[in-house]
């Protein structure tokens, strides 16, 4: 029955990269997405439900597994990786931060990691509004943090960002294939 | 199992193959059984993909692939950020979007458009920033609002803080669009924000 349902959804896909017929934009096979901390806000907003300001999103395209082995194959260990897919994946801090034991300003930054096996390095640098990771600019970093990878036992088929609470503000959760990367950051 | 699968398969490539041909053929034939009807993508366990997914354009057009391959070096002018509804065989203007009544330009998150550098729209001063981007739909023109209430959800813009509007008109086009589309179009002194869905479009001039 999981196969027929993933055929279906195979299926979908496939109709729906179709089904724009002229010279304007198709749909993106690896759509965009954004997330917020707090997560939700926009609809917290709506529903008077925020407790706080907006702190941090992130924009990013969602790239498929579509079967292919992604750590270590699709995107290789040690090298610079885009999080992402098409346009850079930007994160945007409405105030200032703390990742690692540096401050980060608010404003708006391009997000990259270097995964290995065990850790990854996740990148911010300042070369906003660019494609990919190819032509990426390590003079315009402004951190580099080491962050833990973990083992998940459930495979994420699309690439996915979401933020979680922690005691010290929250957590970036980067999910794909059968890894997931946390980046602290602290809003103390 | 595997049989019934193969059979379905088998249906929906015969199926992919009919839609080819229609799309081949004139306008006379041109449908809008295109339309396919999708409930729910597949799960993830942190985050679903919409069922209207995140686009973003820039201006000057593309502009992140040509900063990529150096072709340009002078900043973005301007970039929008939207959902993108998809048809699926309903008739969307004078229907789905009430004509009178507010439309959020997308789905989800409301559209947001970002100025990079002054602009002129309409005679009038648009100071660089970040603004939501609304719309409400005539018959015969479209007012297009710029709005404050940054970081909203599109079903509940606050309209008092609504900063300027425009009305432009509308025309029908000569393609359907199945999914909502914003892309900017070069013009002498600037560039048009086309929006278009179904069979209408509006364009904004922004003079800079």
């Amino acid at each position: 029955m999981k196969q027929i349902t993933l055929l279906i959804l195979l299926i979908i896909s496939v109709l729906m990269g179709k089904s724009q017929s002229n010279n304007l934009p198709p749909v993106d096979k690896s759509p965009m997405d954004m997330c917020y901390y707090p997560n939700n806000y926009p609809v917290l907003k709506i529903q008077d439900k925020a407790t706080e300001p907006a702190v941090a999103r992130v924009i990013y395209s969602r790239p498929q597994k579509n079967g292919r082995l992604i750590f270590g194959d699709l995107v290789e260990y040690g090298k610079v990786w885009r999080l992402g897919a098409n346009e850079a994946t930007e994160i945007e801090f409405f105030r200032s931060v703390k990742i690692g034991d540096k401050k980060v300003e608010k404003g708006r930054y391009t997000l990259y990691a270097i995964p290995a096996e065990d850790t990854w390095t996740i990148i911010l640098n300042k070369d906003n509004d660019t494609w990919g990771a190819f032509k990426y600019d390590e003079q315009k970093d402004v951190l580099r943090t080491s962050v833990p990878v973990q083992k998940l036992t459930e495979g994420v088929e699309a690439l996915a960002m979401t933020f979680e609470k922690s005691d010290s503000g929250c957590n970036l959760i980067i999910a794909w294939d059968n890894i997931k990367a946390s980046l602290p950051i602290n809003l103390k | 199992m595997i049989k019934l699968a193969s059979i379905f398969v088998i249906c929906c490539i015969f199926f992919i193959s009919c839609t080819d041909r229609n799309e081949n053929n004139s306008d006379q034939t041109k449908k809008k059984s295109d339309t396919t009807i999708v409930h729910a993508p597949s799960a993830n366990p942190y985050a679903a993909i919409d069922l209207s997914p995140m686009d973003m354009s820039y201006f000057p057009v593309n502009y992140s692939q040509k900063k990529m391959t150096h072709d340009i070096t002078t900043p973005p002018v301007m970039r929008v950020i939207y959902s993108r509804p998809h048809r699926q065989g309903r008739t969307i203007f004078g229907n789905l979007l009430k004509y009178g009544e507010r439309w959020r330009l997308g789905a989800n998150e409301a559209s947001e458009i970002e100025f990079f550098q002054n602009v002129t729209i309409q005679d009038k001063k648009v100071n660089a920033g970040r603004y939501i981007i609304y719309c409400t739909p005539f018959q015969d023109k479209w007012t297009i609002i710029l709005n404050n209430d940054l970081y909203t959800w599109g079903l509940k813009i606050d309209s008092t803080k609504d900063l300027m509007q425009f009305d432009i008109p509308v025309k029908k086009t000569s393609v359907d669009f199945e999914y909502f589309t914003m892309v900017f179009q070069p013009i002498t002194n600037g560039a048009e924000l086309v929006m278009a869905w179904d069979d209408t479009e509006g364009r904004l001039p922004i003079n800079f």
